[in-house]
């Protein structure tokens, strides 16, 4: 009703209240980190900081950026976790089979893709609740890594060390470029590129603003022209490409991919990171960078829960209590609307 | 029962909905209440219902003062509401339905299904229709739930039956038996008050009538004393005239910009009509005369047959289609089908020209400005900052961003969908000068309204629509707010054939 609320307004007030909400995955950030230095005094060694992104890209990072986009737009996905296992399952074989790591990123992107762009078609042209067609994936992909797995792991070349490809596809997750005496590794550099990309989409990009579209009225968005079935098989399709990437550099840094347990909770992991980084679980509003810092709060939270000596079963009570935390925030501001 | 509504007053925030309202309803009695869309019959009856608690006014039932704080009062007082829109739920029985919040049970306590079906049934014999009690109702036809809603109201044992428009979905045959049904129970001494828009059943059924305009008390009497024209007149009041749109000359040219050739769909048919270049036709209707379904048919939202040809070439397909074509709609419902809520001003300004001219891959913020900058100029568009969300604005300033975002794609043809809709009186002028120089730079506009003032101040023709199909097409020359309401509530065709 009233007319707009006058920008850059210097008031402490207006400030605080924007800061408690449409920055609220800011200040928990802060606050994560503040507590961790507390507990880790080495906290901010080079070292420590470049695991934590480490853990991250190879983790849930690369996939959290894809949930944001499925978030935004009104969807979730929650096969991500058994895609990275049934992708990086078979990718092992790839490389097994061709000594080829290119050739094996190649088939992981493009089975993702696949995988992405299947969820997308049930969700879109199927009509499908997305809920209901990525478990029915999940479950499926899980299924079938299991069977040809017969639960055991996927080892690269056999677990023959000596094999020539195999040192070249460690150094994927392993490998490190050197800038001004700074050691950044490989997945690093492509989590924050990642980012930034995805971040560009969101926000500057036709594709990016028709997500939010959807997401914030699908009716209104189609009534404009926008083209909503594949926007929706979009936002599924490059969550698939992230879990096929993610595939790659998972298996990467273990070397060995037990098929009944890879990728596990990672779509809970993913969905949290994106819930405490300020993404409206309803859609039509969110930001990546707030996805990209919640996925590192995650770590900094297991990382400080271990250097306090938290008994490992109830680290997943304490992420459970930051998660609720973060959400209250956010429907304190939907109440105010 | 002696039913008396007197001083009503009925406040929504500003709005003042009723203004001190009288109503007498005598004992078996049909009592049409008329008005025009707006009017406050609905919120009247709404108060009479128990729905909503009036400011100021009292209810007599029988002489008694009563007060009603819900509608389960207003049940125990032996009043039933039959809505306009339908108040089912999708998917439980019908009998269900029916018995919804007053369920029979059995000795056991569990629900007695048997026999409230049986009851159930018992009153479709009466009502001489054929509907299972069983049956989902998202099964039924429109026409079926509207009866499964009367038959609700007939169920229980009542003294008052409000009627909201019942007929809107309805065949001939089957208001026929509802008006054998209502004289029937009149004789047992229910009375009955009677909204719609259709002036021969009106005639056909009331005894007495009051009308409303502007949440007012205009008159009340008996049907037999007044004509349509008459009731019409009353309901429409003096229209002010205003001189700026009385003297307008109308900028239309030759070339035809859109044309409809027999298009038919769910909810109208055997529509045609051409637009031209510089030409703003209107087309109007009351609820359920199929305007809302034929706007969506023109701009590909909606499924039909016939054909649509924007400057004389066929067009089919989808939203997008005809976008590329150079059409645009303003959709009505603008909460609902127009702005994105969570978006801001901006980004809901330039959603149109991302689907149709955009051509770079990276979105320049400069060019997203310079064309919010420009609307914001030309619209008279009052906002502070571009980048909140455009829910932070008043309703005249959302619509005149939605209508920012259809100017940027360059449409020739511009589909007005009931453009004016909730917003305040000086913004609604602004629209209309919009639209009148629109025309006069060479664009087609069809505008769907069912206001007759702003039809008179805006449009060169008129197309009027009575249940789906075309009743009439006049001039600037023989449009008034009768001739118009004459035509939308169908006077001349059905009393043609009563």
């Amino acid at each position: 009703m009233s007319e707009a609320v006058k920008p850059k307004s210097l008031d402490i007030k207006t400030l605080g209240k924007r800061l408690l909400t449409d920055y609220s995955y800011l200040v928990s950030f802060i606050l994560i980190v503040a507590i961790a230095v507390g507990v880790n005094p080495n906290f901010f060694r080079w070292r420590n900081v470049s695991n934590i992104f480490l853990q991250s890209a190879t983790s849930t990072g690369l996939i959290a950026l894809g949930m944001t986009m499925v978030i935004c737009a009104g969807q979730i996905d929650i096969s991500v976790g058994a895609q990275v296992a049934i992708i990086s399952g078979f990718g092992i074989e790839v490389l097994n089979a061709t000594q080829s790591i290119w050739l094996m990123l190649l088939f992981c992107l493009v089975f993702g893709t696949f995988i992405g762009t299947f969820n997308g078609l049930l969700v879109a042209k199927g009509r499908m609740p997305a809920m209901i067609a990525t478990l029915a994936v999940q479950t499926s992909c899980r299924a079938i890594i299991n069977h040809f797995g017969q639960g055991g792991p996927f080892t690269v070349a056999g677990g023959i060390a000596t094999e020539p490809y195999y040192e070249s596809f460690r150094q994927v997750a392993n490998g490190s470029l050197d800038i001004l005496g700074y050691r950044l590794p490989y997945p690093m550099i492509l989590f924050i590129v990642m980012a930034l990309l995805f971040g560009l989409i969101m926000q500057r990009t036709k594709l990016g603003k028709h997500i939010y579209a959807i997401g914030s009225n699908e009716v209104s968005a189609g009534l404009a022209g926008v083209n909503v079935d594949a926007t929706k098989v979009a936002v599924f399709s490059i969550t698939g490409l992230m879990c096929g990437l993610t595939a790659w550099v998972y298996s990467s840094r273990l070397m060995a991919v037990a098929s009944a347990n890879a990728g596990n909770l990672f779509e809970m992991d993913a969905i949290a990171a994106v819930a405490i980084g300020g993404t409206a679980m309803s859609g039509g509003r969110g930001k990546v960078i707030g996805s990209f810092l919640g996925v590192l709060m995650f770590k900094i939270i297991s990382n400080t829960l271990v250097a306090a000596k938290v008994p490992t079963f109830l680290t997943g009570a304490i992420s459970g209590g930051i998660i609720i935390i973060a959400v209250l925030l956010q429907s304190m501001r939907g109440r105010r609307k | 029962m002696l039913t008396e509504m007197r001083g009503i007053v009925m406040d929504f925030g500003p709005v003042r909905a009723v203004d001190h309202v009288d109503l007498t309803v005598e004992p078996g009695e049909i009592h049409g209440l008329l008005g025009e869309n707006g009017a406050g019959k609905s919120t009247l009856m709404n108060v009479l219902a128990g729905t909503f608690v009036p400011k100021a006014g009292d209810i007599r039932l029988n002489g008694q003062t009563v007060r009603m704080h819900n509608a389960r009062t207003a049940m125990r007082h032996g009043i039933r509401f039959i809505h306009q829109e339908l108040n089912l739920c999708q998917d439980l029985k019908v009998f269900e339905n029916m018995y919804l919040a007053q369920e029979l049970k059995t000795k056991g306590g569990l629900l007695d299904k048997q026999r409230m079906a049986d009851n159930a049934k018992k009153v479709f014999e009466r009502m001489r229709v054929a509907i299972d009690p069983w049956e989902t109702v998202e099964n039924l036809q429109t026409a079926d739930k509207q009866l499964v809603e009367i038959a609700r109201a007939l169920l229980f044992e009542c003294d008052l039956i409000i009627m909201d428009e019942p007929t809107s979905a309805l065949s001939g045959q089957e208001i026929d038996n509802l008006f054998a049904i209502m004289r029937q129970l009149k004789q047992q001494g229910v009375s009955f008050i009677y909204i719609s828009h259709k002036m021969p059943e009106i005639f056909e059924i009331c005894e007495t009538y009051t009308v409303l305009r502007d949440g007012k008390f205009v008159s009340t009497g008996n049907i037999q004393d007044v004509t349509q024209e008459q009731i019409t007149q009353m309901m429409t009041g003096k229209a002010l005239q205003d001189d700026t749109f009385d003297s307008r000359v109308s900028s239309a040219k030759e070339q035809v910009a859109l044309e409809a050739r027999d298009l038919s769909g769910d909810g109208f048919a055997h529509v045609s009509f051409a637009l031209r270049a510089g030409e703003i036709l209107a087309v109007t209707g009351l609820q359920s005369s199929g305007r809302e379904q034929l706007a969506d048919a023109l701009f590909g939202v909606m499924p039909h047959t016939g054909e649509i040809l924007v400057q004389g070439k066929p067009v089919k397909g989808s939203v997008r289609s005809f976008m590329r074509r150079g059409v645009a709609m303003v959709p009505r419902n603008r909460k609902e089908r127009g702005i994105h809520n969570d978006l801001n001003i901006l980004d809901n300004l330039s959603m149109g020209y991302f689907n149709t001219r955009m051509k770079e891959k990276i979105i320049s913020a400069a060019k997203e400005k310079a064309r919010y900058l420009r609307q914001k100029q030309a619209l008279r568009i009052r906002a502070d900052n571009p980048k909140n969300v455009i829910s932070s604005l008043s309703g005249g300033n959302q619509q005149k961003v939605i209508l920012g975002r259809w100017l940027e794609t360059d449409a020739n043809v511009l589909l007005f969908d009931n453009p004016t809709q909730g917003i305040d009186v000086g913004s609604k002028f602004e629209i209309y000068n919009l639209m009148l120089a629109l025309a006069k730079e060479g664009k087609a506009i069809l505008c769907f309204s069912a206001e007759f003032p702003e039809i008179l101040k805006v449009a060169d023709r008129c197309v009027v629509m009575y249940k789906g199909s075309i009743s009439a097409v006049l001039d600037r020359s023989q449009m008034t707010e009768e001739s118009l309401m004459h035509h939308s509530t169908g006077s001349v065709r059905e009393n043609q054939h009563v």
